[in-house]
């Protein structure tokens, strides 16, 4: 009976358009399947047996990308609710916190995810670090890897200025504090007061857009954690992903 | 003779006469000049964006009131909503602003240990201000503070703010109160009635 | 499966005009190459990876059954929670703050750790150990990435459990409600050690310190130079200089580190513009 829905299904103009190949039970489609599919694409279409060992990567990167797509997506659920607003972001966290159906749920998954982010991107680069798989021709790709991990860390740290509640003022405050103090173009920071850099011009004043974190720097953090930093880690993943097929897996050959 | 010139410097001869090839760099170099400039240009102006010529900031200027209603020692009750405390010696008031010098977080007073502590990094700091311990690299700020000419109540302003050269004394850790007590940082007045620094040494 | 003789290469000879073939059954896209051991990789590598997928979305909702997001009082920037505790990734580097300048540990430090993690692939020049997990093969390398792991994880369980009220250090079996007098002996500088050790003057003592700090980076560049000429030769002088650089500043941070708990040493080197 199933069987033969299924073969019903496949024979129809709507699926053929959409799919263009059929059920991917022999050896056309399941080669069609991945490479017609632009999100199986990232696969080749046979892998070495031994590239599934799950004792060599431990699925470590592929929980990681899982985890930023969960991410994104619970993300854009609390983003319906959230006013990035001194004066509202707290009760709007409250509200999801308490009042709106699922609203927990999805705050609270958002911040394991993130903390299960940081630890599979440390996981997935000492994995990577132990295998020996950062080694030429793959360097570049390592390097990216960082700049991911770098910006991961961005993320999660632009993201609990947004509650605005204790935890966020005080890390974003030592966070945009400590850059205060960066040589030459901080206002504490060493050379900083001779070479003319005040509270009005260093890097802090650009980052929190006044002298105390306030309004300008939520709003600030907001488009950079839900919009700029997103985007970027996006683009380079997509870098790191083509770079894993061009330079090709390390694994056992 | 004319059409013997013309063809030196025409491209289907094959050879560019020299005018051509200066013209040929010249053109590249003014046009890599032009978008040199525009990316400069555009990064300027980008990183003027990002600092708002207009703050909504909250206010720095208090009237803390007369002399008289402070006691001997450190004032908390301008912790909350100025960010800074009032401390009265023998020989006259001042304050400290409440933001620790090591990474802007709030320490408390603990009257016991007559010390300021940093709960984010352990800085300690004295009544003076002064590092006693901790990562902190300067001393606590004190903000200026000048009597109103009408009423003679106390005004302090946090953005006005006293901070000793490093380069007078060791690291900016210990700075002579001496340094520090001066105008418009610091009034003289008469200690309180029956007042005694006994409790803190460093209040005489 | 794993037939030796199935694995074979057959080379093409130019001498002859026909070469090996073999008629085998399936469709397979790999063609003008050698047999492989390969598989599909749906339904192969897309179950396992949806397995993954599912098996940590459970994970995950089953976990925030028992655990919440926190959520702290309203901001108030006159009033810091006591003790102030970064998220668990950045407890590394609110514990390093205590122990250098914050243009050092929360600016320089964070930088090179970042840099010195880009540069790792173009200064291991060790070609063995790829694609296997080994330790015998690179010892080296697998040690200096231990060493940083480590440090970062240690100060993060410094900052987890043995760093209570006003960021002091309190053991797990001291009152964690009860505020710790501070400690009675201040932080000196180096250079006032030897001052009241050797009674030179204080510029004498800055000297000696900044020796110190010159020659355990002079000291740490040449032994390998001198010592373990195969190490050296192996890297070549641009990589060797910016490896050490990395490597030293690394030991000396946990050199810093020890100096601080042990010896309530503030700074190392005092110069009027920046103090190490």
């Amino acid at each position: 009976m199933l069987e033969k829905m299924k073969e019903k299904v496949v024979q129809t103009q709507l699926f053929k358009s959409v799919f263009r190949h059929g059920y991917p039970d022999n050896e056309l489609n399941q080669a069609y399947v991945v490479f017609s599919n632009i999100f199986l694409h990232i696969h080749p279409v046979k892998v070495r047996r031994s590239a599934l060992r799950m004792r060599y990567t431990f699925c470590l990167g592929g929980i990681t990308l899982f985890l930023f797509i969960m991410l994104a997506v619970t993300g854009i659920w609390l983003m319906f609710y959230y006013t990035p607003y001194t004066g509202l972001a707290y009760k709007n966290i409250k509200d999801i916190q308490f009042v709106i159906f699922g609203g927990n749920l999805m705050r609270d998954l958002h911040r394991f995810a993130a903390h299960g982010m940081v630890l599979f991107v440390w996981l997935h680069m000492t994995r990577v670090f132990l295998t020996g798989a950062y080694k030429a021709p793959r360097e570049f790709n390592w390097v990216v890897g960082v700049v991911l991990l770098v910006n991961t860390l961005i993320l999660s740290w632009t993201g609990y200025l947004l509650p605005w509640d204790q935890l966020a003022y005080w890390a974003v405050t030592v966070g945009t504090k400590m850059a205060s103090y960066t040589p030459f173009i901080g206002q504490n920071g060493p050379w900083g007061a001779q070479l003319g850099v005040n509270p009005t011009n260093d890097l802090m004043f650009m980052m929190i857009g006044g002298t105390v974190v306030g309004q300008n720097a939520l709003i600030r953090f907001y488009v950079l954690h839900c919009v700029v930093l997103p985007l970027v880690v996006t683009v380079f993943l997509a870098v790191h992903f083509w770079r894993i097929r061009k330079d090709g897996f390390s694994g056992p050959l | 003779m004319s059409i013997v010139a013309d063809q030196s410097q025409n491209n289907d001869s094959g050879v560019l006469g020299p005018t051509e090839q200066g013209r040929r760099k010249f053109m590249l170099a003014a046009g890599w000049g032009v978008v040199g400039a525009t990316l400069a240009g555009s990064t300027f102006a980008a990183y003027k964006y990002l600092f708002p010529p207009i703050l909504y900031e909250p206010p720095t200027v208090f009237k803390i009131g007369h002399v008289t209603e402070y006691g001997l020692g450190v004032d908390e009750r301008w912790k909350l909503k100025g960010r800074f405390w009032v401390v009265r010696n023998m020989r006259g008031i001042y304050n400290m602003i409440s933001i620790c010098r090591h990474l802007g977080c709030t320490p408390n007073w603990f009257p016991d240990q007559k010390r300021f502590r940093c709960p984010c990094h352990g800085s300690i700091y004295d009544v003076h201000g002064n590092v006693r311990g901790g990562p902190a690299p300067r001393t606590l700020w004190r903000g200026q503070i000048t009597k109103d000419p009408v009423d003679g109540a106390l005004v302090v302003n946090t953005v006005i703010r006293l901070d000793p050269n490093p380069a007078q004394t060791p690291q900016g850790l210990w700075v002579k109160e001496k340094v520090k007590e001066v105008n418009p940082f610091w009034l003289e007045h008469a200690p309180p009635a029956g007042g005694s620094c006994s409790s803190n040494r460093l209040l005489c | 499966m794993e037939n030796k003789a199935v694995r074979e290469i057959f080379p093409r000879d130019a001498k002859k005009s026909y070469g090996l073939v073999e008629l085998m059954k399936g469709a397979s896209p790999i063609v003008r190459k050698e047999p492989e051991d390969t598989v599909y990789t749906w339904p192969n590598l897309i179950m396992i990876e949806l397995i993954c997928a599912l098996l940590v979305t459970a994970a995950l909702i089953l976990l925030v059954q028992f655990e919440h997001a926190p959520l702290r009082s309203l901001a108030d920037p006159s009033t810091t929670p006591n003790p102030m505790r970064a998220p668990w990734y950045f407890l590394g580097l609110q514990e390093i703050l205590v122990y250098f300048d914050p243009w050092y540990a929360g600016v320089v430090l964070p930088g090179m750790i970042i840099v010195g993690l880009m540069i790792f692939p173009y200064v291991d020049t060790n070609p063995k150990g790829v694609g296997y997990y080994t330790y015998s093969e690179r010892k080296f390398a697998v040690f200096n990435y231990s060493f940083g792991f480590a440090l970062w994880w240690i100060t993060i369980v410094i900052g987890t459990y043995l760093r209570g009220l006003d960021w002091q250090w309190y053991w797990p079996w001291s009152d964690k409600l009860a505020h710790m007098n501070p400690a009675l002996v201040t932080l000196v500088p180096l250079h006032i050690v030897f001052v009241n050790l050797l009674h030179v003057s204080k510029d004498v003592a800055k000297g000696f310190c900044d020796i110190i700090f010159l020659g355990y980076f002079a000291v740490g560049m040449l032994i390998p130079y001198f010592f373990m000429r195969k190490f050296y030769d192996s890297m070549g002088a641009g990589r060797y200089i910016t490896f050490m650089i990395f490597f030293l500043s690394m030991m000396g941070v946990g050199l810093k580190i020890i100096l601080r708990l042990l010896f309530n040493i503030k700074y190392i080197v005092v110069t009027p513009w920046i103090n190490v």
